[in-house]
């Protein structure tokens, strides 16, 4: 038994050490675990733990070139509940029926319903969000953010364009410039349990948004306000599909104005209006949204008929095609291969020099021009002229020219496209070539953006915007804005002669497509002062009912724009022999 | 200082007039034990408050079942503790008998919980039939073994032994297999202190890692536990236990974040007051805690050698080393699961973490090693 014993005694032992042995080798790998491989569990942990919000980053505002703001922002509440850490639900409920005004099965639906956080109501203003934080109940979260405010409501809606929940830009400068304006959401870091539940004792760790930038851009508030007006006028009037006015500095390409009737209200953009209902009231509601706020200027090709005229004139005098003393003869139409293309006025322009061909905006004195310059060298000078890019202008959604290739451009189609049909461009493609052929030849890029400012109003970024130097030579710029003078002071474009101004312009009518529905887009195109253009308008009206002439119905509001923003612009009234030679030609 | 104590004891025991009849009792166990379960405590209301608070609405959730079950433990014990150990004998075939009985009763008519059938209700109390199994295999295998002392040097007779036992090892197997594993390993420790010889378990040893390696084969959803064990981090749901252990253990560093600033337990870790509590314990505690942990328990595994060692019979040095094999199997094997050592195995840390039958059974235990401590005499004392 003894000797028995004392075996047993070293297999307890051997046993014993064995247990040593692994508890060692447990020891070690703990000590590995901890110290060694410590950091990188720790990141695991922390990763795992952590849970990021944002702090949103204010926006920043749009201001018209006087400072006047178009787009700002409002303090606004989101109001969430946290399920797990309501202790009252019925008097939750209650509390938020009452402050929120929302049936209450719907908030008895969310306030019970088990997720990790359910949010009940966004865009609450800060008033009713104060209040309900005042009541203290645990489980209730009331996060605040920020809500773009338009002050002006509908003003350039379409130009400004609004943003959507998570404070992108949906359309219009809100999309070009978001990420200008959209500045940096700042973060709170929380530890939560395993549920996604934050846990108090552990604190936070913040990190501040910085707010986006203001952007200041060229529209002038008061401009801006007139045209939108006057469009309006003229869309009662002349009960159109739309009036388009686009109010631009020829010589930088700066955008004063840029109205499109109807506009909506951007403080309420997914509410349709009556007017963009209307239209296409078959169309699902997203595709009558995206109608309402479609920009017509920017995002719609159109033919853009007679006052395409200037571009071919232009193209003409580059290449010596015709010179202004060039005689012409119109009876009324004129043959090209088998075709009978017919002149506005059916009972012809008779004898004419080129000048006066302009002024009747004679089409068969401007399809031989056409045909002289030839598809090759009309296409090339298109080319030039910058018609086949985008004007690359700061707004999104740009719509490019439609136009024949070379190769299908025969005689027909070249007689057509020289009098502004059978190809579409969009109205601020024609705003912009017109002012860079009267500007001296410089193709400009349209834009409103010019800077971007910190909060303090200290300037962070001026924009600079390509200038393509000499698409037509001086003399042929020179030449135009005489040509187009001419056209106000003594063609089509009388409606819009103004009493101590020299104003250019050229008029159009343009049937749309298809021909037969007798649908027609009028308008007109002016500048002023004719032979320094500061400021270039073109008029659209599309499908108005009854008188459907540019020269009758466009060039009147083009009047009216001028009368008014002429002064305003501190543009001066011409020297007295220039209104004496305007009183002679009436 | 601990023979300072015993020997003064001694001198107060011989003054009674019995100076040949020391009476010995281990104090030194009896202190770690409270201390450990005071510890366990601690940590399991650390470990268990946050989740019980959401889950049941009262922190103390756990930590209330597991009082209740300590106190009624250290009744066990001290009864366990007063009987001698010897009384245990003659009922070594009727725990045989009850261990086949209670775990097959589970199989049939056990109550489901988390997904496995373990627990067995009677009245309004649930237990673990498992749990019992352990103690009534180390007192029937003590008693068993006691009687065979000169064939247990033969090969045939560990064979015997095993096969005598397998019936109820399949049984437990059948609902928990980490426990027949436990049992198994029970019985082998005791067969090798009472063996002189060494191949017989070298051959044993390697004949157990041949059959683990064709039991993971067979069946697919093992292989996938030995991926988790090789690769926790893409292992997905499978790795997902393991990996969370290991953010707690490897977030705590050499010092912990402190008692209480665990956040893994905060359900992140699943079930962290069960098998996987020591991670939780390393998280708060840090390496240095998580190793005061370990060598409390060597601390027991050493006092219970020594009482082994001293025991006066063969069927108390035998008791003792199947409760010390018992402890030391579950430390060890729980640690190396929860540090991804090996693959993952259901596990509990002894007297720590949450299970109101294995802290009874455990106590029950450590009376019956209290008891065979009292049987030493004092001058036979060798470490």
């Amino acid at each position: 038994m003894e000797r028995n014993k004392t075996g047993i005694r070293r297999k307890i032992l051997v046993f014993f050490v064995m247990v040593i042995l692994m508890i060692g080798i447990l020891i070690g790998r703990l000590v590995y675990l901890m110290i060694f491989c410590s950091d990188y569990y720790t990141q695991k942990a922390v990763d795992l733990h952590q849970r990021e919000r944002d702090i949103k980053a204010a926006r920043g505002r749009i201001l018209d070139v006087n400072g006047q703001v178009l787009a700002s922002n409002t303090s606004v509440c989101t109001i969430s509940v946290i399920h797990n850490q309501i202790q009252d639900p019925e008097g939750v409920i209650a509390m938020l029926v009452k402050e929120l005004d929302i049936p209450e099965e719907k908030i008895r639906k969310r306030v019970e319903k088990v997720t990790s956080i359910e949010r009940i109501k966004s865009n609450v203003d800060k008033e009713t969000g104060d209040r309900i934080l005042a009541y203290g109940m645990s489980g209730v979260k009331v996060d605040e953010d920020y809500k773009r405010v338009y002050p002006y409501g509908s003003l350039a809606s379409k130009v400004l364009g609004f943003t959507g929940g998570d404070n992108q830009g949906i359309i219009g400068l809100e999309v070009k410039y978001d990420d200008v304006l959209q500045g940096t959401n700042g973060k709170i870091l929380t530890v939560t349990d395993a549920r996604g539940i934050e846990v108090d004792k552990e604190g936070e760790v913040r990190k501040e948004p910085v707010s986006g930038y203001d952007l200041y851009i060229s529209m002038d508030y008061n401009i801006q306000a007139f045209c939108e007006q006057e469009a309006e006028k003229a869309f009662i009037q002349k009960q159109a599909d739309s009036v388009s006015i686009i109010v631009m500095n020829p010589q930088n390409g700066e955008l004063l104005a840029m109205a499109d009737y109807p506009e909506f209200d951007l403080n309420q953009p997914f509410a349709l209006t009556k007017d963009a209902g209307s239209i296409q009231g078959t169309d699902s509601e997203m595709e009558q949204l995206n109608n309402m706020w479609r920009n017509h200027c920017v995002s719609d090709t159109y033919e853009p008929g007679s006052t395409f005229k200037v571009i071919t004139a232009a193209a003409a005098l580059e290449c010596g095609a015709v010179k202004l003393e060039d005689q012409f003869s119109c009876p009324g139409f004129i043959m090209v291969e088998d075709r009978k293309i017919r002149c506005a006025k059916t009972t012809g322009h008779g004898a004419e020099t080129f000048v006066q061909g302009i002024e009747n905006s004679c089409n068969p004195v401007f399809i031989t021009v056409g045909l002289r310059i030839g598809s090759e060298r009309f296409y090339k000078y298109f080319d030039q002229f910058g018609l086949f890019s985008k004007t690359n202008i700061d707004l999104p959604g740009e719509a490019a020219t439609i136009m024949h290739s070379l190769d299908h451009i025969g005689q027909v189609e070249l007689a057509t496209i020289s009098f502004g049909q059978s190809f579409q461009i969009t109205p601020i493609q024609l705003v912009t070539t017109v002012s860079s052929l009267i500007n001296g030849g410089n193709r400009v890029t349209p834009h409103f953006g010019v800077r971007t400012a910190d909060e303090s109003g200290n300037t962070v970024e001026t924009f600079s915007y390509e200038t393509k130097k000499e698409i037509c030579s001086e003399q042929t710029s020179e030449t135009m804005r005489y040509l187009l003078e001419k056209v106000v002071s003594e063609g089509g474009g009388k409606n819009c002669k103004i009493e101590g101004y020299e104003i250019g312009g050229k008029t159009a009518t343009s049937q749309t497509l298809p021909r037969s529905e007798h649908k027609y887009i009028a308008s007109f195109l002016g500048f002023a002062p004719a032979d320094n253009p500061q400021v270039l308008v073109l008029v659209i009206i599309r499908n108005p009912q009854g008188v459907y002439y540019g020269g009758t119905i466009c060039a009147p509001v083009a009047k009216t724009v001028f009368e008014n923003i002429l002064p305003y612009l501190d543009i001066e009234k011409q020297s007295v022999e220039s209104s004496e030679t305007d009183e002679q030609s009436r | 200082m601990k023979k300072k104590t015993t020997s003064r004891k001694g001198e107060r025991q011989s003054r009674d007039g019995r100076p040949k009849e020391i009476k010995y009792f281990d104090y030194n166990l009896l202190f770690i034990i409270i201390f450990l379960i005071c510890f366990g405590l601690v940590m399991l209301y650390s470990t268990s408050s946050y989740t019980a608070a959401s889950k049941f609405g009262d922190a103390a959730f756990y930590l209330k079942k597991q009082v209740m079950a300590m106190m009624i433990g250290f009744v066990f014990m001290f009864m366990l503790a007063s009987i001698p150990y010897t009384f245990w004998k003659q009922f070594a075939v009727l725990a045989y008998a009850a261990s086949v009985a209670l775990c097959g009763a589970v199989i049939v008519a056990g109550r489901n919980y988390n997904g496995s059938q373990r627990w067995l209700q009677i009245g309004p109390i649930s237990f673990q039939p498992s749990e019992f199994a352990k103690i009534a295999m180390i007192v029937f295998l003590a008693a068993f073994i006691e009687r065979i002392p000169k064939q247990i040097a033969k090969f045939s007779a560990i064979i015997k032994v095993l096969a005598i036992i397998a019936p109820v090892l399949i049984i437990i197997a059948i609902s928990n297999l980490s426990t027949a594993i436990i049992v198994a390993g029970i019985a082998v420790c005791m067969m090798f202190v009472a063996s002189p010889k060494y191949s017989h378990f070298v051959a044993l040893a390697l004949l157990g890692i041949g059959a683990v390696a064709v039991f993971i084969m067979i069946e697919s959803y093992r292989l996938d536990r030995i991926k988790a064990w090789l690769h926790p981090e893409t292992a997905g749901d499978d790795g997902f236990q393991t990996l969370q252990g290991l953010y707690a253990i490897g977030s705590g560093g050499l010092f912990g974040k402190g008692l209480g600033q665990s956040i893994q337990k905060m359900g992140f870790v699943p079930e962290a007051q069960n098998d996987m509590i020591f991670t939780i314990i390393c998280e708060e505690l840090g390496l240095f805690g998580g190793i005061c942990v370990i060598l409390l328990f060597l601390l027991m595994i050493w006092r219970m050698m020594i009482i082994a060692n001293n025991a006066k019979d063969l069927f108390g040095a035998l008791l003792v080393v199947g409760i010390m094999s018992h402890i030391a199997l579950q430390v060890i094997l729980n640690i190396a699961v929860v540090t991804n050592t090996i693959p993952n195995t259901g596990v509990t840390l002894p007297f720590i973490s949450y299970g109101g039958t294995s802290i009874m059974f455990l106590m029950a235990e450590m009376g019956l090693a209290l008891s065979v401590s009292k049987g030493i005499r004092l001058q036979n004392i060798e470490g």
